[in-house]
This record gives structure tokens, C-alpha cells and sequence, in this order.
């Protein structure tokens, strides 16, 4: 029996491409229900991560319970639940985005749809939410509401005439918004009594209290006390407490169909509580899952060591804390003749691997190096046998090859029109295969290509960006595999193999591929005492060869009695910055060089 | 009186005073200079007031080298730099053979003055030359001419100094080989017994490191430096004057010994301006710097302004006008010996866990090793940065 239960409570997400204004809306909307008084208010308020205020993004979703009275003089529970904005977490998006009814669409003034915009539209869609658009910053001098307005209606099929003008930024329209959530959004439905259906959106670890799990309560109810059981993962625990965000955690005696809160269960890992799965009740279980769940797994590989060798431990320890928060990173040991010991980890895409990384260097302060990312292949081998392949290292013998398969997804580009020649250049370099091409609203193309992943996560959306003058935007879902003529490029470095820089190439571009890493990797080596050739060797045989010449004059040509403090601080500093380099064999290769895939199209 | 031999207060052989004022500030200078002479008086007293305390602290040592440098000595009234050496010979011993330099610019240098200085007591002159090339002169900020420079080498001669030193600065921009050759040849024929040949260095905080900054002058082109380094090293060795570190060459015996206690890590006394020091751990209750458990020596500095150096001398209170300190520990100390040693073609003894760092440096004719000591080989010189950064641990 589906019923409206509580027609007092609002649930619904922000959605919008990365720096539409998503953060800054939801500050705002904090300020005007009074959820956050305005000394304590400070930017972003809903990222909490350092790394998602600096960056101006949202990695983890966040849900906070605000109080609104609407014009109509009723008072009403309005959850908001902030979604991750990038393609790397489409999947976290699609699972907070089913914990909703309603989703405020943020599209910029200036900058009008882009592919996460349509990407995060088809989701809301997919989930039958009831869509606000909200033409963003319309105080800028370049703002075109009345475009983006078209854009509105034509490319996603919403009445223009619905969306609403606002700058959050200035604070303008904001009332409006929250009166057409309340008037817009359906209430939530579901059964009170029906057994305990809880879908789990989100998870954090707290040191002190274990997993917050976030949940949206779709049936029946929860309270202390009782047992509850994860669907997928068949784990029990006994909930300690429940509550909503308001936006800090406050407990409840219980949380009820319809309502958006967190339950702490002494859960230790957040492994247990995967974003997607649903609660239930031990004793009284639901019959079925929530629909739509289904196991992360990483789209891109890439092995990280530690500079120094002594500090791999302290690494693990980083992975397993880190593992605490995100569930999506995976790892295992990894050993490489030319950097020891470290881990190869799996993300969901390169942001993704930037975080991860970044937050290894900086909060758990250690020196690493990340090898050139790398897609998971599937080999085939002569025995019929099939093997994943994250690893170009871990390529078997291509006399054991039948062939190898490469993960392939389609992208969907929105391009304007002036640059629709060159963006398809890019794809066709990128060994891309033409789909589609569609004229859309506002002098724009949706080209639609079936493209190699493993070319989409080196520079491809740099390159995309660069050459659209940034206003191409991208999005991609992966499709399956395909045989191609794959090879390994190996890379010799003072004419030691670097395993740490191989990669697996189409054959028809190793020798360019060669060339170019050979060459951007003899200006990310500085010049050292001896000359220092760089090769780059397919199956054996040298494509490329470039040489770092060696250091020509290096003496301090004045050093007395006042210099010799300064002499030997600097000879400290500058030891210290060569701990930041890798020594392989004779060699000091610094961090950049192993990243040196990445940008191999630039200069 | 305590016994001189205490707590290695005899290490302490030699004394550095500095003297900032100059006419002008040269464009790549970064010692502590001042121009103008309006302070000079006052600057002279506490001078001879920082010595004279610590004097009374050390007791009567003997030194082998007096060192007054700038800043431009030379500058200043002879009758002043006389009086500071009293001052010095009042509170410590000069050794027999004593080393006394003063460094002097070919314009503050006159027939008069030198006797001047040598009647005060200074027996060797360290003359900032520079160049006999009028632009590069001009890049540098110098106030002389080629005709001033050559003359004022005349001129201290005629006065009787055995002992002259020139400074040159090359890698100017601007500044061919050919010229570079020339100069050197003109300055060797001179005769001086010692030369300094220094690569020009575009120091943070100078005028000239500004100007490259905003484009105005361009930077320093390391090949040329290369380039003429080695022309320096040919052209002065083969005028008899052999390569004893980096940039300084000298016929043999006429080494500086004052900065030869710098590389081989000596102890000396540093008064003035922004003068540094490096003494025996066990000297620091002496001159109240604090000896934290571990040190085995330390280097002490003093600021670099003028009014409050002055009035720190005169509160009094017989402390010195020192500004920091810093602990040597056994492995700073090591870190020092490679780095100043390997400058000298002497270069520093080895064993153990160094020799074997070194070996592939060795190896690889960077550096050399025979009866015990480890040094660099003209290759090795050229790179000797880098070298150093291998080889300490």
C-alpha cells in the first residue's frame, strides 16, 4: 500500500555541471531557512572535505534537514541531499538522486547546458523526479537567460517557462526556489507499516562513532535498538542511533517513511553499508532490494609507491584509512623493479585518482609516486583463457596473446557548433568511431562517438577543453570490450627498463606515442652528472630515442664566511628536494616524469 | 686571567671586520653595503668597541690572519682603518708574519692612501677590478675606468705592498671570450700574486637579480660561464698562478690564508655589520651564545643594520652585538667539510662510509682519490654542486 504519510516533508538535490553554482545555491538556501545562522555560515558549507572547498567541488554526498515556512503558512521538513558533480561518480549521483522526488536543475546564465547537465537531467528523469530548473547567475554581465531558457525547452524538453531566474550569488531568487520545492516536488510515498525498506545513499566514517550511514527511509521506520540487516551485503548490526543532519548530526527517537536522517550501528567498515543498498529489519525482513544497486568497480588503474621505500607501511595504513570513507577505492600490493613496493589502485575515474592522491600527500604527509593511469584490458589467452589486465607490466608474453581487448565506452560531447570540426579531429585521433552528430538549441552539436576508455582517461578532456576554448563538455558510459592490436611500449631510462612507465598502445601509434613520451620525458629529467639516453622499445626493437645531455656548469662561484650557514641550508633544501625524485639505477627521475602519458599532446 | 688553552679559545686564529660603506651600491652585490660616509664615525667607534669586548673576553689571542673587508674599505679615512687596526693589535696578538688584508676599490685607492695603509699595518690588498671593460663596468655599477684600475695596481705596489690581490667577475653579459682572455692576460701581466675569477652571480635581493627579473638585463648564459671558467683556469695557470679553489688562484704561497681558513672549516672571529663568525663549541659560554648538548661548533651572526649595530655597542652592558647563532652538529660539520673542502685543490680527507659514496663518482673522473684524500677533478669542479649534493649523506 503506497500512501502519502507526511505531506509536510520535501526531498530533493541540486544538480548542475561543475561550477554552475550548485554549493553556492545551497548556501544559500541554508542562510534563508535560518538552518545555519549567518555568523556561522562560511562557503561551501556542505563540502567539508578541504580538497572540496579548494577545488570548489563536492566529492562525498551530504543531506541536511532545513525548516521552511512557506507562503501558504505551513511549515515544511525540506531535505536536501548534495550530490557529488562529477562524471567520476555518476553512479553515487544516480543512488542520492533516488533518495529524492524533486531536483533543482542549476544551469549557468553564461555558460547554458552542458553534458553533466543532460547527463544529470536523464538520471533525475530516470528516477521520476520532478525537475526545477533554475537559471543560475544571472547577475553576470554575459548571462543570456532567455538562451538558456530555449535551451531549456528544446534540448531537455522542460517548459522554459517553468524555470526560474536566480544568482546565488547576490541572494537573488531564492525564495522562489524553495517556494516551487514545496509547491513542485511531490511528498514522499511509501508504506509505514510495511517491513523497514532504508536506501543507503551515502556513508562516512567517524573515528569516534564508526559508519554513518545516510539513508532515505522509502518504508517503514527505524529507531534504536533494533537489528537491521544490509540486503547485498547480508551483514547485521544493531542500530545505536538515528537521526537527521540539521546540518550537524541531531538524534531522533526514530527515523519514518519518507524522511532523510544517518543510523550509526557499531559498523566498522564502510564496505559494509555500500551506497545503493537497502536496509532492513533482521527480524522482519522487506521481500525485495530497492531497485538499482549494484557494485562499484574502478574504471581506471594506477600503481602508487611510495618515493621512499621505508614509508610503504605508513602507505597501507593511508589506503586502509581512506578505505574507511571510500568504499570505491580498491588496492592491492604491487611490486616494481624500478620504484619497490606500493599498491595498485583502482578509481572511478581520474579525479578521482587526484583525490586520492592528494589526500595520501597531504593528510597523511608522504611522497609519492603515481604511475601513468591505465584501463583494465582483457587478454585472451591461446589456452582460451581470459585475464584482466591492469597492469601493462602484468601483460603476458605476446606468444601467449590470441588477442587483446579494450574496454570502449560512448562519450557524449556537447560542442558549439564552431568547433564541431575540431573536436571531431580530436576523436578520430583518439581512435574514435562517429555515432552521431545532433544540432541542439543555442548553435550547439551533441556528437555522439564510440570511443577506446583508455584514450578518453589520458588527455582526452584536456585536449577537449583546450581545443573548444572550454566550452566542450564531456560524458561517458563504458559499453564493453573489443579486440584491437594492442601492444606494450616499454620505456629504458639510462638503459634500464622503467616498468613503472610502460603502457599498452594500439600498434598503428606506438612509434608516435614513443616518440613523444621519449621526448617529454627528456624535459621532465633535469640534467644530471652523466648523459642520460631515453629509449622507447616496442617487443624489443627502439622507436625513439632522446638523450638528457648532462649538467654542464653547477658550482656556487662565490662561498665565504657569511655563506657557509646559507651554503649548507641550501645543500639541505636541495637534498630534500631530490627525496621528492625516484632514483632508478644511476638516474633521478622526478614525480612528473611518471605522469609524463598524461601529457604527452601538450607543448 | 684564565688559561688561554681552555675550552679551545687558541683554535681562534683569525678575525674578519666588516666595513659597509661604499661610494655605491654595485648591482650584484649582496654583502651588507651602505653608500655615502655619514655614518662612518660612529660606525668606526663600535667597531672598536665590538672588538675591545671581545677582547676582554677571550683573553689576549694571537692571530694569524686579520681580514677587513666591505663593503668598501678602502673608503673610508685611512686615519679610521689605522685606528681599528690598533684597536685590534690592543686586544690580541699578531702572530709573527701576521696576515693583514684590506679589500680596496681602484677608486677609493691614491698613492697616499696606500702608504697610508701601509703604515697602519696592513701588508696585502685585495683590489675589486672587476673588469677592464668600460660596459661591463658600467652593467656592474662600478664607479671606475680601466685607466683607475690599472693605476691603483701601480699604486699600491709603488707603496710597497708585496702581497696585491685582484678580483674579477666574469659570465657578464655582454663580456666575449676574447675580452675575457684579454683581461685576464692584461691583469696577470701585472703581476699579482693572487687572483680571484668569479662567475657573476645574480643574488636574490640585488638590484641586478630585479633587473633580470623584469626582463631589463638578461640573465647570465651558462655556457659562456663554462666557457670562460675554463679560460680563466688556462689563461691565469699559465701566468703561474694555479687554481687552489673554485675562483681563486695564487702563486704558490701567495694563497689567502685568511679565506683557506674559511674552506678548511678554521675557526675566526667576525665583527662588523653582518659579519659571521664560527668558534670551538667550548667558547660559547665565553661570548654568551647558548651551546645546546651535540653541537660541536658554532656560526654566529650579526644584523645588518646599521643604527642598531651602533647601539648595541654603546648600551654598555658588554654584551655582544650579536644577532643569531646556530649549533654545528657532527653531521652539519661533515656536510661543511665536503662542501668547503671539495673546493680546494687540496680537496679533504676520506674514509669510510664517504669513500665509498664517492666511488662512483670516482669512477666516473668527477673526482679523485689518492694518499687519503678525495678531491675534484677539473670535470668534477665544473659540476662540484651537484657532486656535493651526491656525496653528502
Amino acid at each position: 500500500m503506497r500512501s502519502v504519510l507526511r505531506d509536510d516533508i520535501r526531498n530533493f538535490s541540486i544538480i548542475a555541471h561543475i561550477d554552475h553554482g550548485k554549493s553556492t545555491l545551497a548556501d544559500r538556501l541554508l542562510e534563508v531557512t535560518g538552518t545555519v545562522a549567518l555568523r556561522d555560515m562560511q562557503d561551501q558549507l556542505l563540502d567539508t572535505l578541504d580538497l572540496e572547498r579548494e577545488r570548489g567541488i563536492t566529492i562525498k554526498a551530504q543531506a541536511v534537514r532545513m525548516e521552511y515556512t512557506a507562503r501558504d503558512g505551513r511549515p515544511y521538513e525540506l531535505n536536501l541531499i548534495d550530490t557529488p558533480g562529477h562524471v567520476d561518480f555518476t553512479y553515487e549521483v544516480s543512488r542520492a538522486l533516488a533518495a529524492c522526488e524533486g531536483a533543482v536543475l542549476v544551469v549557468d546564465a553564461t555558460q547554458g547546458i552542458e553534458a553533466q547537465t543532460l547527463a544529470n537531467v536523464d538520471l533525475a528523469l530516470e528516477h521520476d523526479l520532478e525537475i526545477i530548473p533554475v537559471i543560475n547567475k544571472i547577475d553576470l554581465p554575459a548571462a543570456d537567460p532567455e538562451l538558456v531558457r530555449r535551451e531549456i525547452e528544446e534540448v531537455i524538453g522542460l517548459p522554459g517557462s517553468g524555470a526560474l531566474l536566480a544568482s546565488a550569488r547576490q541572494g537573488i531568487g531564492i525564495e522562489e526556489i524553495l517556494e516551487a520545492v514545496v509547491a513542485r516536488v511531490p511528498p514522499p510515498q511509501g508504506d509505514p507499516e510495511a517491513p523497514l525498506k532504508a536506501l543507503i545513499f551515502d556513508a562516512k566514517y567517524d573515528a569516534y562513532r564508526g559508519v554513518v550511514v545516510y539513508v532515505r527511509v522509502v518504508d517503514g521506520s527505524v529507531t534504536p535498538g533494533e537489528r537491521i540487516r544490509m540486503m547485498a551485503t547480508e551483514k547485521e548490526f544493531v542500530v545505536d542511533e538515528v537521526g537527521v543532519f540539521r546540518p550537524m548530526m541531531t538524534p531522533t527517537d526514530g527515523l519514518t517513511t519518507g524522511e532523510v536522517g544517518y543510523l550509526i550501528a557499531s559498523i566498522k567498515n564502510v564496505r559494509d553499508s555500500k551506497v545503493g543498498d537497502t536496509v532492513t529489519l533482521a527480524d522482519r525482513p522487506a521481500a525485495a532490494a530497492l531497485p538499482g544497486y549494484r557494485s562499484v568497480t574502478p574504471m581506471v588503474y594506477a600503481g602508487i609507491f611510495p618515493i621512499d621505500s621505508d614509508d610503504v607501511q605508513e602507505l597501507k595504513e593511508a589506503l586502509e584509512k581512506l578505505n574507511l570513507n571510500d568504499a570505491s577505492l580498491v588496492w592491492e600490493p604491487e611490486a616494481s623493479a624500478a620504484l619497490g613496493f606500493g599498491f595498485r589502485c583502482g578509481f572511478l575515474g581520474l579525479l578521482h585518482m587526484e583525490i586520492v592522491q592528494e589526500r595520501l600527500e597531504r593528510e597523511f604527509n608522504l611522497s609519492l609516486i603515481t604511475t601513468a593511469p591505465t584501463v583494465e584490458y582483457r587478454v585472451r589467452l591461446r589456452t582460451g583463457e581470459v585475464i584482466a589486465v591492469d597492469n601493462p607490466e602484468k601483460l603476458p608474453d605476446p606468444s601467449a596473446i590470441d588477442e587483446i581487448l579494450e574496454p570502449r565506452c560512448t562519450a557524449t560531447i556537447l560542442v558549439p557548433s564552431a568547433q564541431v570540426g575540431t573536436v571531431m579531429e580530436l576523436c578520430q585521433e583518439k581512435r574514435g568511431e562517429f555515432r552521431n552528430l545532433e544540432h541542439q538549441a543555442g548553435d550547439r552539436v551533441a556528437l555522439t562517438y564510440d570511443l577506446p576508455l583508455g584514450e578518453i582517461i589520458h588527455d582526452f578532456y584536456d585536449q577537449l577543453k583546450s581545443r573548444s576554448r572550454g566550452y566542450a563538455s564531456l560524458n561517458y558510459e563504458l559499453t564493453g570490450f573489443r579486440a584491437e592490436r594492442l601492444v606494450k611500449l616499454d620505456i629504458m631510462v639510462g638503459g634500464q627498463r622503467v616498468d613503472a612507465l610502460s603502457m599498452i598502445v594500439h600498434r598503428d601509434r606506438a612509434n608516435l606515442h614513443g616518440r613523444k613520451l621519449a621526448e617529454r620525458l627528456r624535459k621532465l629529467i633535469p640534467r644530471q652528472l652523466f648523459e642520460v639516453p631515453i629509449q622507447a622499445a616496442v617487443g624489443g626493437k627502439i622507436i625513439a630515442r632522446e638523450t638528457v645531455s648532462a649538467m654542464r656548469k653547477d658550482v656556487l662561484a662565490k662561498c665565504y664566511g657569511g655563506d657557509i650557514t646559507r651554503k649548507r641550508k641550501l645543500l639541505e633544501k636541495q637534498k630534500e628536494g631530490k627525496r621528492r625524485m625516484k632514483r632508478v639505477g644511476s638516474v633521478e627521475i622526478p614525480q612528473e616524469a611518471f605522469m609524463a602519458v598524461l601529457q604527452m599532446d601538450e607543448d | 686571567m684564565t688559561d688561554p688553552h681552555a675550552a679551545g679559545r687558541v683554535g681562534i686564529r683569525s678575525l674578519y671586520l666588516h666595513i659597509p660603506f661604499c661610494e655605491r651600491r654595485c648591482e650584484y652585490c649582496d654583502f651588507v653595503s651602505l653608500p655615502g660616509r655619514d655614518r662612518e664615525a660612529e660606525y668606526v667607534e663600535a667597531l672598536r668597541a665590538e672588538v675591545r669586548g671581545l677582547a676582554a673576553r677571550l683573553g689576549r689571542l694571537e692571530l694569524d690572519t686579520v681580514f677587513v673587508g666591505g663593503g668598501t674599505p678602502s673608503f673610508v679615512d685611512p686615519d679610521r682603518l689605522g685606528g681599528v687596526l690598533d684597536e685590534v693589535r690592543a686586544g690580541f696578538a699578531l702572530a709573527p708574519g701576521c696576515e693583514v688584508t684590506l679589500e680596496a676599490n681602484p677608486s677609493s685607492t691614491s698613492d697616499a692612501r696606500a702608504a697610508a695603509w701601509l703604515e697602519a699595518g696592513f701588508n696585502r690588498v685585495s683590489l675589486g677590478i672587476q673588469s677592464l671593460e668600460p660596459d661591463i663596468l658600467a652593467f656592474l655599477g662600478r664607479v671606475h675606468d680601466r685607466e683607475r684600475a690599472l693605476a691603483a695596481v701601480d699604486e699600491v705596489r709603488l707603496a710597497g705592498f708585496s702581497r696585491i690581490s685582484c678580483d674579477l667577475i666574469y659570465a657578464v653579459p655582454g663580456l666575449d671570450d676574447a675580452r675575457w682572455r684579454s683581461t685576464l692576460e692584461r691583469v696577470a701581466a701585472l703581476g699579482p700574486g693572487h687572483v680571484s675569477a668569479y662567475e657573476l652571480t645574480v643574488e636574490a635581493g640585488t638590484p641586478l637579480h630585479a633587473s633580470v627579473r623584469r626582463g631589463e638585463k638578461p640573465a647570465v648564459d651558462p655556457e659562456a660561464a663554462l666557457r670562460q671558467h675554463r679560460i680563466a683556469v688556462a689563461v691565469l695557470g699559465g701566468a703561474g698562478l694555479r687554481q687552489y679553489e673554485v675562483s681563486n688562484y695564487a702563486q704558490a704561497g701567495e694563497e689567502c690564508r685568511h679565506n683557506l681558513v674559511y674552506w678548511r672549516r678554521g675557526h675566526y672571529l667576525g665583527v662588523g655589520l653582518g659579519a659571521h663568525g664560527h668558534l670551538p663549541a667550548g667558547v660559547g659560554a665565553l661570548v654568551d651564545i647558548p651551546v645546546p648538548p651535540g653541537a660541536v661548533g658554532l656560526r654566529y651572526w650579526h644584523g645588518r643594520s646599521l643604527p642598531a649595530y651602533v647601539e648595541r655597542c654603546r648600551d654598555g652592558s658588554g654584551a655582544l652585538p650579536i644577532e643569531g647563532s646556530e649549533a654545528v652538529t657532527a653531521a652539519g660539520a661533515e656536510a661543511e667539510r665536503i662542501l668547503l673542502g671539495l673546493r680546494l685543490a687540496e680537496g679533504i680527507a676520506v674514509s669510510g662510509p664517504l669513500g665509498e659514496r664517492a666511488e662512483a663518482l670516482v669512477g666516473a673522473d668527477l673526482l679523485w682519490r689518492r694518499d687519503g684524500r678525495l678531491g675534484a677533478t677539473a670535470q668534477g669542479q665544473e659540476v662540484l654542486d651537484e657532486v656535493i649534493r651526491q656525496l653528502v649523506a
